[in-house]
C-alpha cells in the first residue's frame, strides 16, 4: 500500500526548514493575524503581503502545485459565501477571498516547513499541555497504522462484493466495519501501553532535536517584525 | 464544517481561541492524567481511529460522500472530557496536516466540533439511559446523540458565521442545519450500529468512561462554558463598538497621521517612533523566549 507522509515537504532542507521551531510559529501567527485584520479598502495592503508570503513561498522551496491544490480546500467555504453575494457586496467578498486564501498558504508554509515533532517539541515549550502533546504524537505515529488497517478493510469489503449493496446494506456494513475498528484500536492501545511500560516510560517521549535558536532564528524574526511593524505604522 | 481563516471576525475568532484552550486546560487538569496510566495511549490512538474513520465513507448522493464524525461516539466511549480532548487532537492535527480549517481560527473550530459536540451527545445519551441496557434502547440514544450533537454544532458554526458577517444568519442557519439534519442521519445510525456491536462484541469498553469521572460540578461549569460563548457571541454580534484590533490599528495609524498633518512630528521624528516600536515588539518576543526559556530550566526539562 503506497504512503504519504503526512507532512511530506518537511524534510526539505531549505532556509525556513532549519530554523528554530518556536520562531517560525510565532511569527507565522504573527503574520495570519495581520492578514486577518487588514481592513477591506487597504488594498496596497493586500499586495504587500502578497508578497510577502510569494517570497517565503519562494525561499520554502516546497512546489507550487503543491500548494495550489491544497488551496482548492477553502472552495466550498467561497462558494457558500459567494451564494450570500447579495448581501455582502463585490469588494467585501473579495476582500474576504484574499484574506481566506493568503491565511491558508501561510499555514500551508509553516507546517510543511517543520518536522511534526519538532512543531510539537515547540508547542509543548509554549506551554501547551502534556496530554494534548501526548495525543497529538500518538496520532502522527498511528495514523498510518489505522489507516492501513482501515483500506485493508475496506478492500476486503470491495472484493467480497460485486456492484453495490442496497442502501441500509451499505450503512450497515460500514457500521461494523467501524465498530471492528475501534476494537482493533483499543486492542491495539492496551498493547502499546504494555511494551512502552516495559521500555521504561514515563510521560515524555525524548526528542532528538537538532535545533537550536540561533542568529538565523532572530534574523528571520527581526525581518517579520519589521515587516509587520512597517504595514501596522506605515498606512 | 471546518471554518478556515479569514471567515470569522478578530473578536469573535480570538475570543473562541481564549474558550476553547481554557476547557482544554480544564480538561487536561480535571482528568488528572497518570501518565504510567492507560488513558494516554487510548486517547491518541482513538483520536488516530477517528482520524483513520473518516477514511471509510459511503455514497450519498450524486458525487458526494459521508462519513462518521465521531464526537458523539467518543463521548459516549470515553466520558465527555477525555473524548472532548480527543477532538481537539484530532481538530488541532486535521488543521496541521491537511489545512482543514484556520490557525485563528482553530478555537471555533475546537468549540463546535469538539466541545459542542461531545457534551450534548454525551448529555442526550445519559438523559435517555443508554448506559444501563442494550438492545433498542442503546440503538435510539446512540442514534439521537449521534444526530442532536450534529444538529447543535452545525447550528453553532452558522451562529458563528452569521455573527461575523460572513454569510447572513439565516441563510446560513438554513443551509448548515438542512444539510446536517441528512448528515446527521447516517452519524446517528453509525454511531448506533458501532455501539450495538461493541455490546455485543466487547461489553466492557462501553464502561471506561469511568476513568473519567463527570459530576454535577463539572455539568454545571461546562453549562457555564457554552453559555459565556453564547453570550460573548450575541453581544459580539449586536455591539456597535469597533472591534478591539482594528481599533488599535486604527489609532495608531490616526495618532501618526495627525502628528504628521500638524507638522509638530518632523519625519526623523516619525522615524524614530517606528525604530522604538520596532524595538519594543522585538523586546516583547524576547522576553517571550527568556520566559519559556527560563520556566523549561525551573521544571528541568531536558
Amino acid at each position: 500500500m503506497r504512503h504519504s507522509f503526512l507532512d511530506r515537504y518537511a524534510l526539505l532542507d531549505s532556509p525556513l526548514h532549519i530554523l528554530e521551531p518556536r520562531s517560525k510559529l510565532l511569527a507565522f501567527t504573527a503574520l495570519i493575524v495581520c492578514v486577518l485584520s487588514i481592513p477591506t479598502g487597504q488594498d496596497l495592503l493586500f499586495v504587500a503581503y502578497f508578497f510577502a508570503t510569494a517570497i517565503l513561498m519562494g525561499i520554502s522551496q516546497i512546489p507550487l502545485s503543491f500548494i495550489l491544490g491544497r488551496t482548492l480546500l477553502i472552495l466550498p467555504f467561497i462558494m457558500l459565501a459567494s451564494l450570500a453575494a447579495p448581501w455582502r457586496g463585490f469588494p467585501g467578498l473579495a476582500a474576504l477571498f484574499v484574506r481566506a486564501v493568503l491565511c491558508l498558504v501561510l499555514l500551508i508554509l509553516l507546517t510543511n516547513t517543520t518536522r511534526f515533532v519538532e512543531l510539537l517539541r515547540g508547542l509543548r515549550r509554549f506551554g501547551c499541555p502534556q496530554v494534548l502533546v501526548m495525543n497529538l504524537s500518538f496520532l502522527y505515529r498511528y495514523f498510518f497504522v489505522l489507516t492501513e488497517e482501515a483500506m485493508r478493510m475496506k478492500q476486503a469489503r470491495d472484493c467480497r462484493r460485486v456492484g453495490r449493496a442496497p442502501f441500509f446494506e451499505e450503512l450497515r456494513i460500514l457500521g461494523s466495519m467501524l465498530g471492528t475498528l475501534l476494537i482493533r484500536s483499543f486492542e491495539r492501545a492496551e498493547r502499546m501501553h504494555g511494551a512502552m511500560l516495559s521500555r521504561g516510560y514515563c510521560g515524555e517521549f525524548p526528542v532528538i532535536s537538532p535545533r537550536r535558536f540561533s542568529w538565523r532564528d532572530l534574523a528571520f524574526l527581526s525581518v517579520v517584525t519589521f515587516f509587520i511593524v512597517l504595514t501596522v505604522f506605515v498606512r | 464544517m471546518h471554518i478556515p481563516d479569514g471567515f470569522l471576525t478578530n473578536r469573535i475568532a480570538v475570543s473562541l481561541d481564549v474558550i476553547s484552550g481554557a476547557s482544554i486546560l480544564y480538561a487536561a487538569r480535571r482528568l488528572k492524567v497518570d501518565f504510567a496510566g492507560r488513558m494516554v495511549p487510548i486517547m491518541g490512538v482513538l483520536a488516530a481511529f477517528v482520524f483513520a474513520a473518516q477514511l471509510l465513507n459511503f455514497p450519498i448522493l450524486g458525487g458526494t460522500s459521508g462519513h462518521l464524525i465521531g464526537g458523539s461516539l467518543l463521548a459516549i466511549l470515553l466520558g465527555p472530557m477525555a473524548a472532548s480532548l480527543t477532538m481537539a487532537t484530532v481538530i488541532i492535527a486535521q488543521a496541521l496536516f491537511l489545512q482543514d480549517g484556520g490557525l485563528i481560527a482553530l478555537g471555533a473550530n475546537i468549540f463546535n466540533i469538539g466541545t459542542i459536540t461531545c457534551f450534548s451527545g454525551y448529555a442526550v445519551y445519559k438523559l435517555l439511559g443508554g448506559g444501563k441496557s442494550g438492545g433498542k434502547r442503546l440503538l435510539i440514544a446512540g442514534f439521537l446523540a449521534g444526530w442532536v450533537s450534529l444538529m447543535i454544532s452545525s447550528a453553532c458554526c452558522a451562529l458563528e458565521l452569521g455573527v461575523s458577517g460572513a454569510i447572513p444568519l439565516r441563510f446560513g442557519l438554513t443551509v448548515m442545519l438542512g444539510y446536517h439534519a441528512i448528515v446527521g442521519v447516517f452519524e446517528g445510525i453509525l454511531t448506533a450500529g458501532v455501539l450495538s456491536l461493541l455490546f455485543k462484541v466487547r461489553p466492557d469498553l462501553l464502561k471506561i468512561d469511568k476513568l473519567s469521572r463527570f459530576g454535577l460540578p463539572d455539568w454545571i461549569g461546562a453549562i457555564v462554558l457554552v453559555a459565556i460563548p453564547a453570550y460573548i457571541l450575541v453581544m459580539a454580534g449586536s455591539s456597535s463598538l469597533p472591534d478591539p484590533l482594528q481599533k488599535l490599528l486604527a489609532t495608531s495609524t490616526t495618532s501618526a497621521e495627525a502628528g504628521a498633518a500638524s507638522g509638530t512630528l518632523s519625519s526623523a521624528a516619525r522615524y524614530t517612533d517606528y525604530i522604538v516600536r520596532a524595538a519594543i515588539f522585538v523586546l516583547l518576543i524576547a522576553l517571550g523566549f527568556l520566559a519559556t526559556h527560563l520556566a523549561r530550566r525551573k521544571r528541568g526539562r531536558p
